[in-house]
C-alpha cells in the first residue's frame, strides 16, 4: 500500500505546465538562454538578533561567508544570498542532506523551507541584460551589479530575488527567484521579452 | 507623367536606386528609402494634405519635423489605423498607406468648409457663448454637429494587434539630441569613460547637420558626423538610441523615452515590438534638442505652400526634394537668406526675397543677384492667393506699395525657439532674452545642462562649443577624467541676426497664429478684449497652444500679440510652462506588456491546474484565482452546484483548495510575548501542537484581520491570515517587530508559497486522511482533538502539516504539504475519498458554510468594525495591552445602538435576502434618518432550505425575535427580516468536535 502510494506522489514543481523546452521566439541562434535548475533547495534564515552564531556555523557546514550586504556566497554545492538585515537564503544544489542541514542550523536561526515557494530560473546568453532591462528597475550593468551581487527587486510586478553568478561563455548568467504563484505571469512577461532575440530553455536533470 | 517630379536629380540622403511604392487617400506613389512621408509627398508635388481642425481650411507642411501642426494623416488601415501622425516624421516604408483626415467627402472637396459659411460664430471661446440656448439642443444637436465638424483624425475601430513593450536604462549621462551639441556632448562625455545614452526622435543621427549645407573643420559637415558616430559606435559604454523620444523630465535623474522600435514598417516582425517605453536613469544629463523655427503671421499664412524656410533647406539638401519651382522667401533675419543660399546652390530660381528689415547685408544683396531675385527690403507679405496651395502673394514693399508675385512655395523665417521644454518639466520657467528674441531656459533642475540652440546659442560654432563643454563637464562631476582634451572642431562662417515681427498687420482675411487649433490673431484680440489676458487664461479661452504640436510653432505669437494688446513688454507677459509629454505618446508604449490578461500579475495556488481539470470557474481574490464552484454537466446555475457541494460537505465530505490564505512563520523566544501584542485574545497558554482563531486590531481600534495561529513548537508559531489581507499583515508585523519592538527576539518571513493547503471537511472527513497520513499518525478524537495543530507525514515521509480547523463548523481538517505535493495531494485526497463521494467545493460554498455558523469574513471586516461590532468583544482579553486596545474603548465605539452583528432569516422562507439591504424598524418610513445598519452578507442555506443573512443592526443582539424591514433601494425591493442568533447551524457544535 504504502509503496503503491509512493510512485502516485510526485513532484510537480513551479515551471509544470507553464515553460516547455526548447527554443521560443526568433529562430537561429538564441541570444538568450534559460535553464530550470532541478532540485534547487532553498531555505530563509534569520539570525538571532546579535549573534554571532550562525556565521559560524555556516562556515562550518557549508564553508560559506555570511554576506553582510547584498551579496552572494557561492560554492559548487551551496549558496547563502543575502536577503535583508540578519537574513538570508540559503540555497543548495541538490536535495540530499539539506533537511539535515537546515536542522543544524535551526540551533542558530529561524529557519524556513522555501524550495517549494519559488520558481528558480537561470538567465544567461549574449542579450541576457537586454531582456532583464524590459523588467528590472535595477542597474545590471557590470559595474553596478558584479558577479555575486544580489537584488530583491520586481520584474513586471512580480516580486524576485536575482543574482549574478559566473558569467558563462558568451555574457552573464543571472539566478532569478520568482514567487511561485506568480510563475506564469512572469514567464507571459519573459516569453514575450525574449522572444526577439530567441530564447532557448533548457531543463536539465 | 514624370515620377517624383519635384524630386531633385541628385544630392540628399535618400536611396535614389530604390523605389518604395506608398498610397495617399488611396492613390499610389513612389518615394525613397530616407523619405519621410512628407518628403515622399511633396516629390510627387501633393501640396495638400488635410483639413484643420475647425475651419477645415486647407493645409501643407509647415516644417520637417515633430513640431509640424498641419500635415496630420491616419496611418495605416485597420486595427493598425493611427490618426494624427506627422507626415513629417513618418519614415516612409514600402506600402505604407495614409489617409487625409478631417475632410468629408474628400480632400479637395470639402463640405465642412466653414471658412465662408459660419466662420464667424466659431471664433475663441465659441462653445461657451455660441450654443448656449436653448440648452435641450445642445447634447442633441449642436454637440454632435461640432463633434463632425470640428477633430482630427479617428482612432482604430479594433484592438492594436502589436504588442508593446517597456525597458529601463540606466547611463552617467544622457544626451537628448544628435545634433552637432548632442554628437560632442556625447563624444567627450563618452571619451572619459562615463556610460552615455544618446537619444535623437529622428531615424537618422546628425541633426540639423543633416538639413545644412555646412562645413566643419574645412570639410563638409556629413564627414563630421560621420566621424563622430564612427567614434561613439567604437566606445563600448555609449549607446545611441533613434527614433527615441524623449517625452519627459521626472524627479532625481529619471527620464521618459518612446522607441518606435517599429513604426517604420508596415508590420512589426514577429518576436518584435511596436514601440517600447523607455525610463532612463541618469546621473548627468545635457539637452541638446535644438530650435525650432517660428512662422510668420499674416493673412493666408496657412495655405498648402507656406513653409518654414529651415524646413525647405532640409527638403532640399536631406530630401532631395524641391517644394516648389517659384520661390519667395519672407523673412525677419538671416535665416531666410541662408535657404536663399542653399536654394542658389541647387540651382533654383527665385522670385523675390522679403525681408522685413530695411537694411539688407551687402552680401545678402549679391545672393539675390545671382538668384535672379528681386528684394524687398523693409517689406512684408500681406496675403496669400490660391486655393488648395499657393500660386501667389502680394507683398508690401517699404513705401507700402503693393506687389503681387506669383509663386509655388513661400519660404518663411522669423527666427527660432530654444526647444526647452524639458527644461520646464520641472516647473522651470523660460526666461525672455531680449538679444536672441527668444525665450531660453530658466532654472534647470539638477543634474540637466542645457546647450546649443536649446540654450539660444543658435550657431553651429556654439553648438559644438557648449557640446563639448557639457559633455565634458558632466563627466568631470560624476567622477571620470578625460584623458586628452580634444580641440573644438572650426565652422564655416555664419550670422544669425534676426528682428521678428509678430504679425503682419493691414492685410485682409485670417491670420493664423496656431495652426492646429485654428486660431487667429483676432481671437487673441478678442481674448484680450474679454479680459483673458494672462498667457495661462489666452491658452484655454482659445485652445492656443492645445492638442498634438502643444504649440510648438504657435506659441510666442500668441503671448507677443497679447503683449501688444496689453501693453507690456514679452517679458512681462510670460510664457505659459511645458508638461509632459514632449511628443505624443501612445498609451500602449506606457503600458508595455501589462494589458489585458497581463495588466498585472494573477497568483495561481499550486493547485490551480487540478482545479481546472475539475471544471471549476475561478474567481479573482486579490491577485489570486480561486476556484469559486465546481459545476458539473447538466447544473443550471451556479446556485444549484453550490448547494450540491455544501450538502456534501454537510453530509459527507468536501475538499477544498486554501493555499491562498497568507501563512507567516514566526520563530523566536519571544514570538508567544508578540502575539499576544498584535492579537486581541491570550496566546501564551497556548500548548505545543494546538491552533488558535485570533483577531487583530489596527491601532485605531479597528477589525484588521483574522486567523488562526498555530504553535508548532515552543518558539515557533504558523499564523494564517486572509487571502486579501496577507501582504498587510505581514507588514504590519515588521513594523511592529522593526518599530515598535526592536528588541523581542521574533523572526517571521512570508511561508504562504511554500505550502500547498487543501481543508477537508465533513462527517466523513477523518476517514478520507486515515488513507492519506502515514500510520503513525493517530488522527482519532482523542488523539488529534478540535484545533489540535502537527506535523505529520504522509505518503512515507513527506512532510506535512495537519490542523484540526473549521470555518464550515463540520468535523474538519487541513492538511499542508510542500507545494511541489500540492497536486499529488489533492489527487490523493480524491482517491482516498471516492468511496465517500468526496466532493470538491470552493469559494462560494465556503461562504455559505461560514455564514450558517455565524463566521465574519471580508464583508464584516471591512476596516469599519470593531471586535464588539462583530460579537468577538469578550474575546479581548482584559489581562493584557495589545495594538488597539485603547482605541477601541472609544466613547463613540462602545455606545449601545452601535450597528452589530446578528442574524437574518426571511419571515417567508421563499424571499430571498439581498446584501446592502438597510435596516428599517416596521412602520418608519425608509430613509437615512430611520436606517439602522444594513446586510452585509448572505446566501441561501441548504441545510435550512432558506436564505440567511448577517448584517449589523442598532442594538442588534437585544433585538432577537423582532421582525424588522429590509429596505434595497438599489434593486427596488423590500422584504420583511426576523432578527435571529448569527449562528443558524449547529449552534452546539457537536459536529465540529465529533
Amino acid at each position: 500500500m504504502a509503496e503503491q502510494a509512493t510512485s502516485s506522489w510526485c513532484r510537480r514543481d513551479a515551471w509544470a505546465a507553464i515553460i516547455q523546452v526548447g527554443q521560443i521566439g526568433a529562430a537561429g541562434e538564441p541570444g538568450v538562454k534559460v535553464q530550470l535548475p532541478a532540485n534547487l533547495q532553498l531555505a530563509t534564515l534569520i539570525a538571532t538578533t546579535g549573534s554571532t552564531g550562525l556565521e559560524r556555523i555556516t562556515k562550518q557546514l557549508v564553508g560559506l561567508d555570511l554576506p553582510r550586504s547584498a551579496s552572494i556566497a557561492l560554492s559548487a554545492t551551496h549558496g547563502l544570498a543575502w536577503s535583508g538585515p540578519g537574513q538570508w537564503m540559503l540555497l543548495a544544489r541538490q536535495r540530499a542532506g539539506f533537511s539535515e542541514l537546515t536542522s543544524l542550523l535551526s540551533d542558530e536561526a529561524a529557519v524556513s523551507d522555501q524550495g517549494d515557494a519559488r520558481a528558480a530560473l537561470c538567465v544567461s546568453g549574449r542579450r541576457a541584460r537586454e531582456v532583464l532591462a524590459k523588467g528590472a528597475m535595477i542597474d545590471l550593468h557590470g559595474k553596478a551589479f558584479p558577479v555575486g551581487a544580489t537584488a530583491l527587486t520586481s520584474f513586471a510586478h512580480v516580486g524576485v530575488q536575482l543574482w549574478r553568478i559566473k558569467d558563462g561563455p558568451d555574457g552573464p548568467a543571472f539566478e532569478i527567484l520568482v514567487s511561485r504563484s506568480m510563475a506564469a505571469s512572469f514567464w507571459s512577461w519573459f516569453a514575450a521579452s525574449a522572444a526577439e532575440f530567441g530564447c532557448n530553455v533548457a531543463r536539465p536533470g | 507623367m514624370n515620377a517624383q517630379p519635384f524630386r531633385l536629380p541628385s544630392g540628399g540622403l535618400v536611396d535614389r536606386t530604390q523605389t518604395l511604392s506608398f498610397r495617399f487617400d488611396g492613390k499610389t506613389y513612389d518615394g525613397h528609402p530616407g523619405d519621410t512621408l512628407a518628403s515622399a509627398l511633396l516629390a510627387n508635388g501633393v501640396r495638400l494634405l488635410g483639413r484643420s481642425f475647425k475651419y477645415h481650411r486647407p493645409r501643407g507642411v509647415l516644417s520637417v519635423g515633430s513640431e509640424e501642426p498641419n500635415a496630420l494623416v491616419e496611418l495605416r488601415t485597420g486595427a493598425r489605423r493611427e490618426p494624427n501622425t506627422r507626415a513629417t516624421i513618418i519614415e516612409l516604408f514600402e506600402g505604407l498607406e495614409a489617409t487625409s483626415q478631417n475632410r468629408w467627402p474628400s480632400l479637395g472637396c470639402d463640405f465642412l468648409s466653414v471658412d465662408r459659411l459660419a466662420g464667424s460664430a466659431l471664433v475663441a471661446g465659441f462653445y461657451y457663448k455660441t450654443f448656449m440656448w436653448p440648452a435641450a439642443f445642445w447634447e442633441k444637436l449642436y454637440e454632435p454637429v461640432i463633434r463632425r465638424a470640428a477633430g482630427l483624425g479617428r482612432a482604430a475601430r479594433f484592438a492594436d494587434p502589436d504588442h508593446y513593450e517597456k525597458a529601463f536604462a540606466f547611463c552617467d549621462v544622457l544626451v537628448i539630441g544628435a545634433g552637432p551639441a548632442g554628437l560632442s556632448a556625447a563624444l567627450t562625455a563618452g571619451r572619459s569613460g562615463a556610460r552615455v545614452i544618446l537619444c535623437d526622435e529622428d531615424f537618422r543621427l546628425g541633426g540639423r547637420l543633416l538639413a545644412e549645407r555646412r562645413e566643419i573643420d574645412g570639410r563638409p559637415a556629413a564627414d563630421w558626423v560621420a566621424a563622430t558616430l564612427a567614434e561613439l559606435a567604437a566606445l563600448s559604454e555609449v549607446r545611441t538610441m533613434l527614433r527615441t523620444s524623449v517625452f519627459g523630465l521626472y524627479d532625481h535623474g529619471i527620464f521618459g523615452a518612446v522607441e518606435r522600435v517599429n513604426d517604420h514598417v508596415a508590420v512589426p516582425p514577429a518576436h518584435q515590438p511596436r514601440q517600447r517605453g523607455w525610463r532612463i536613469y541618469t546621473k548627468r544629463a545635457i539637452l541638446a534638442s535644438g530650435a525650432l523655427e517660428r512662422p510668420i503671421v499674416f493673412p493666408g499664412n496657412d495655405r498648402p505652400g507656406v513653409m518654414l524656410a529651415g524646413a525647405v533647406r532640409a527638403y532640399v539638401n536631406r530630401f532631395g526634394v524641391l517644394p516648389g519651382r517659384e520661390i519667395v522667401v519672407f523673412t525677419t533675419g538671416d535665416n531666410g537668406w541662408a535657404t536663399v543660399c542653399d536654394l542658389v546652390a541647387a540651382g533654383v530660381r527665385l522670385s523675390a526675397i522679403v525681408d522685413s528689415r530695411s537694411e539688407i547685408d551687402p552680401t545678402f544683396k549679391a545672393l539675390a543677384e545671382r538668384a535672379g531675385a528681386r528684394v524687398f527690403a523693409g517689406g512684408a507679405v500681406e496675403a496669400t492667393q490660391g486655393g488648395h496651395h499657393v500660386r501667389g502673394v502680394v507683398v508690401r514693399d517699404s513705401s507700402g506699395k503693393h506687389t503681387t508675385l506669383s509663386c509655388d512655395l513661400l519660404a518663411v523665417s522669423n527666427g527660432w525657439n530654444p526647444t526647452l521644454h524639458l527644461t520646464s518639466h520641472q516647473n522651470g520657467r523660460p526666461i525672455w532674452n531680449e538679444d536672441v528674441q527668444a525665450f531660453v531656459p530658466g532654472t534647470l533642475p539638477p543634474g540637466l545642462a542645457v546647450g546649443g540652440s536649446a540654450a539660444g546659442r543658435f550657431t553651429l560654432a556654439q553648438a559644438l562649443e557648449d557640446g563639448a563643454r557639457l559633455g565634458r563637464e558632466a563627466a568631470v562631476e560624476i567622477g571620470f577624467r578625460p584623458t586628452h582634451i580634444e580641440p573644438i572642431p572650426t565652422t564655416d562662417a555664419e550670422t544669425n541676426r534676426v528682428k521678428p515681427i509678430w504679425r503682419v498687420r493691414g492685410g485682409r482675411g485670417k491670420a493664423f497664429v496656431d495652426f492646429q487649433n485654428d486660431v487667429t490673431e483676432k481671437d487673441v484680440e478678442l481674448a484680450a478684449r474679454e479680459g483673458f489676458r494672462s498667457v495661462e487664461h489666452l491658452k484655454r479661452y482659445t485652445t492656443l497652444g492645445m492638442a498634438t504640436d502643444q504649440g510648438k510653432t504657435s506659441n510666442i505669437a500668441g503671448l507677443a500679440i497679447m503683449a501688444e494688446q496689453t501693453g507690456r513688454a514679452i517679458s512681462d507677459t510670460g510664457t505659459t510652462v511645458f508638461r509632459p509629454p514632449f511628443t505624443p505618446v501612445a498609451i500602449g508604449a506606457l503600458a508595455g506588456h501589462h494589458r489585458g490578461k497581463d495588466f498585472r500579475p494573477v497568483r495561481l495556488a499550486p493547485t490551480h491546474d487540478w482545479s481546472r481539470e475539475q471544471g471549476a470557474v475561478f474567481v479573482e481574490t486579490g491577485q489570486w484565482l480561486r476556484a469559486q464552484y465546481y459545476p458539473k454537466p447538466g447544473e443550471q446555475d451556479w446556485l444549484t452546484t453550490v448547494t450540491r457541494e455544501v450538502l456534501a460537505v454537510r453530509t459527507g465530505v468536501g475538499l477544498c483548495d486554501v493555499s491562498t490564505l497568507g501563512k507567516i512563520d514566526i520563530q523566536g523566544r519571544d514570538t508567544a510575548e508578540f502575539l499576544e501584542r498584535v492579537y486581541i485574545n491570550g496566546w501564551k497558554a497556548l500548548p505545543v501542537g494546538k491552533a488558535r482563531y485570533g483577531l487583530m486590531l489596527r491601532e485605531d481600534g479597528f477589525v484588521m484581520d483574522d486567523g488562526t495561529t498555530s504553535r508548532l513548537r515552543e518558539n515557533h508559531f504558523l499564523m494564517t491570515t486572509t487571502t486579501a489581507n496577507a501582504g498587510k499583515v505581514m507588514q504590519h508585523l515588521e513594523f511592529c517587530h522593526q518599530v515598535l519592538w526592536p528588541k523581542l527576539d521574533v523572526r517571521m518571513v512570508s511561508v504562504s508559497e511554500q505550502w500547498a493547503q487543501a481543508a477537508i471537511a465533513g462527517p466523513k472527513s477523518r476517514e478520507v486522511l486515515r488513507d492519506i497520513l502515514d500510520a503513525v499518525h493517530d488522527i482519532s478524537n482523542e488523539a488529534f482533538p478540535y484545533l489540535a495543530a502537527r506535523e505529520v507525514t504522509v505518503n512515507g515521509g513527506i512532510p506535512a502539516r495537519l490542523f484540526r480547523i473549521s470555518f464550515s463548523g463540520e468535523l474538519a481538517y487541513e492538511l499542508a504539504v510542500p507545494a511541489d505535493y500540492g497536486e499529488a495531494m489533492m489527487r490523493a485526497l480524491m482517491a482516498a475519498g471516492s468511496p465517500h463521494g468526496i466532493t470538491p467545493y470552493g469559494t462560494e460554498a465556503l461562504g455559505v458554510m461560514r455564514l450558517e455558523k455565524g463566521h465574519v469574513a471580508g464583508n464584516e471586516l471591512n476596516g469599519q468594525t470593531t471586535a464588539r461590532d462583530l460579537g468577538l468583544g469578550k474575546m479581548m482579553s482584559s489581562k493584557k495591552d495589545f495594538i488597539g486596545r485603547l482605541m477601541a474603548r472609544r466613547e463613540a465605539l462602545l455606545q449601545s445602538d452601535r450597528p452589530t452583528l446578528v442574524g437574518l432569516r426571511p419571515i417567508n422562507n421563499a424571499e430571498r435576502l439581498r446584501a446592502g439591504a438597510h435596516f428599517i424598524s416596521m412602520g418608519r418610513t425608509a430613509n437615512t434618518d430611520n436606517d439602522e445598519g444594513y446586510m452585509t452578507s448572505v446566501a441561501y442555506s441548504p441545510s435550512l432550505g432558506h436564505w440567511i443573512g448577517l448584517g449589523l443592526l442598532k442594538n442588534g443582539p437585544r433585538r432577537v425575535g423582532e421582525r424588522i424591514r429590509a429596505v434595497d433601494p438599489v434593486r427596488n425591493s423590500e422584504i420583511h427580516v426576523e432578527i435571529c442568533s448569527p449562528i443558524f447551524v449547529d449552534r452546539e457544535g457537536t459536529r465540529l468536535h465529533g
